[in-house]
């Protein structure tokens, strides 16, 4: 029963997928959440979208998850510059409020900033 | 959150009981998030959840018909929690949004918790709600000095 080694999937927006972000990083593990406008049962490549961004999805190692164009669907796994990112874990999210889920990711992200650096303060 | 369950400290004094910081200490805590990983052992499932701000290690028990541990409750209670824990083993699969309560603890170095109660969270903005829940407790009330 040894401490868990897998690196958590930081929540994201598709927006904040850019060259010079600090999580477009090879092999970052990464949430990213969008609607699903695109899906191929032959390669298990999905697209999600989020607003004008988009993003190509491998979904090969996901298991007992149905995909729907027109759905919204969350995301966790490894970003991938090339080829395609790959999904750990997949899950339809139909019902969220996106708006609510970008300004709590934004206001969690601040938060424990505030919180790392009150903590570097203390030691 | 996760983060902060990996940064708890044991008490000097009291056994199985943590503290973020100087204040606050915690023997129970409450996680929402993602189950990244599953696995199925003979008395226990372990499982990781994935709550966007880390990952932690969670256990449940399986072995309620054969643990020294139940031998002070009656069989119908033992039938019970077993019965129980089997059902929430099942709903327990990779990309489910879990509710998972417990105690927390150390082992072998690292944080993890001994799941009570695990609920499979199907509202898509519940782990949202976590998110702004504890937020909010830890302004409001872990960071408040005794």
């Amino acid at each position: 029963m040894a401490n868990s080694q897998i690196e958590s999937g930081a929540p994201i927006t598709l927006q904040e997928l850019y060259p010079s972000s600090p999580f477009f990083m090879e092999a970052r593990s990464l949430r990213v959440t969008g609607l699903l406008k695109g899906y191929s049962v032959e390669t298990a490549i999905g697209v999600i979208e989020d607003g004008e961004k988009s993003l190509k999805i491998n979904t090969q190692h996901l298991r007992d998850v149905s995909f729907r164009v027109g759905s919204v669907y969350q995301f966790i796994g490894e970003l991938h510059i090339e080829p395609n990112n790959e999904a750990r874990t997949g899950r339809n999210v139909d019902g969220i409020d996106i708006n609510l889920y970008r300004k709590t990711i934004e206001l969690l992200r601040r938060f424990l900033e505030v919180e790392e650096d009150n903590r570097n303060m203390v030691e | 959150m996760t983060r902060d369950i990996h940064r708890l400290t044991p008490s000097p004094t009291e056994a199985n009981c943590f503290s973020l910081g100087a204040i606050s200490w915690v023997s129970r805590v409450e996680t929402v998030g993602t189950i990244v990983s599953r696995d199925m052992a003979e008395k226990f499932l372990k499982f990781s959840v994935d709550d966007g701000t880390g990952c932690v290690t969670c256990i449940m028990w399986l072995n309620q018909l054969t643990s020294p541990y139940f031998h002070r409750f009656d069989s119908s209670t033992i039938l019970l929690h077993s019965r129980v824990a089997r059902r929430q083993a099942r709903d327990i699969r990779i990309g489910a949004v879990a509710r998972v309560r417990g105690r927390v603890g150390l082992y072998r170095g690292g944080m993890q918790i001994t799941a009570t109660n695990v609920v499979i969270e199907r509202d898509p903005n519940a782990e949202i709600l976590h998110w702004l829940e504890c937020v909010r407790l830890s302004r409001s009330c872990y960071r408040i000095q005794s």
